[in-house]
């Protein structure tokens, strides 16, 4: 299986490259030294970015922030916070939604959110 | 793993300065055609190397890489891979953003000049693989011919003669040389060479900051192409 950490930096520098930055350019930009955006696109760092940073990154670029994160092996900041403030529903929640469909998940967001405007309508 | 630096078992040809210079030209001329004009200094090197050329290219620990002190870049032919020394990073030495960047244009200038000739020499073929050795590589005060050539090549893509004309003499108000006897020459050195060269660097330094390059660049160039002279020739009509 390939380094998610190369796999990460080889489709930032090929995204960065099509959006026409260079690399000090589109450092400056993420706020980061060239050095270590060298490093991260060649999947040669230790320190590998942040969820945050990753975010940021992506942002930049146009791409879809939450994809680019998993891609990087990071998890969203956001999502630490909702697991623990339901330490057992949650993982239950996110084990039984395990192995649907990226269709069927779109569906069921749908239906959670659904259900969270008709429970404010309530309130 | 420490890699062996590059030795010096690939000759390159004998190349007059007139064919370097316009390489150098020609290579501007592309990227004027694909994006736009350069209009005015600073060349844009870094977009040159990666969105036109499509050199990867990264900023990495090479003396340790290399096992070299004086290591300053190198380049990858097999990987199409420019690397530079990370103590040049000028986020984090800004004063060092000249030799950064004249670092870049060398190595795009063993690109130009050199991938070509080795490409033709069978017994360079291992250049051309995946993960191959660097074909060459930048040491501080080296001389050897193709570091020369490389050199000569950045100096002329960075600080192309017209657009130094014409900088010179917006700077300048006049297209006239500065002779070196005008200028302060301190007593810094024992060597009189020595603090005529610093003299002449203090002086050039508002045209270097322009180019983006190093004082030592630009007075080695206004030296060149005779703005930068030892005395002044008398005018036959003046």
């Amino acid at each position: 299986m390939a380094d998610p950490r190369k796999v990460f930096g080889d489709l930032l520098r090929a995204t960065r490259i099509a959006k026409g930055y260079t690399l000090r350019k589109f450092a400056e930009m993420a706020d980061m030294s060239p050095t270590y955006l060298s490093q991260v696109e060649q999947g040669k760092t230790d320190r590998p970015p942040t969820a945050e940073r990753v975010r940021t990154m992506a942002e930049l670029l146009g791409q879809n922030a939450d994809e680019w994160t998993a891609i990087a092996g990071r998890i969203p900041d956001d999502l630490t916070d909702i697991i623990t403030g339901e330490p057992q529903a949650m993982p239950e929640l996110l084990r039984a939604a395990k192995g649907l469909t990226a269709d069927e998940l779109r569906k069921l967001t749908e239906q959670i959110r659904e259900q969270q405007k008709d429970g404010g309508k309530q309130e | 793993m420490k890699r062996r630096i590059a030795n010096r078992k690939y000759k390159v040809p004998f190349l007059p300065e007139k064919r370097i210079e316009d390489q150098a030209q020609l290579l501007l001329d592309e990227w004027a055609e694909a994006h736009a004009p350069i209009a005015e200094p600073p060349v844009p090197i870094e977009e040159i190397l990666e969105l036109h050329l499509g050199l990867d290219f990264c900023l990495a620990d090479l003396r340790t890489e290399l096992g070299h002190p004086d290591v300053l870049g190198g380049i990858w032919f097999g990987d199409r891979l420019i690397k530079v020394d990370q103590s040049l990073d000028p986020s984090i030495q800004p004063k060092l953003l000249g030799r950064y960047r004249f670092t870049l244009a060398h190595e795009v200038g063993h690109w130009r000049l050199h991938r070509q000739h080795l490409m033709d020499d069978p017994s360079a073929r291992s250049l051309f693989e995946a993960n191959c050795e660097p074909a060459f590589v930048q040491r501080a005060g080296d001389d050897a011919p193709e570091e020369f050539q490389a050199n000569a090549f950045a100096s002329r893509a960075l600080m192309p003669q017209q657009m130094v004309y014409e900088a010179w003499a917006q700077w300048r108000g006049s297209h006239d040389p500065v002779a070196i006897a005008d200028l302060d020459v301190g007593d810094y050195h024992a060597d009189r060479q020595a603090n005529e060269q610093v003299a002449m660097e203090r002086f050039c330094k508002p045209l270097a900051r322009e180019f983006d390059v190093s004082a030592q660049a630009m007075r080695i160039r206004l030296e060149k192409i005779e703005l930068l002279v030892k005395e002044v020739q008398p005018r036959l009509f003046s």
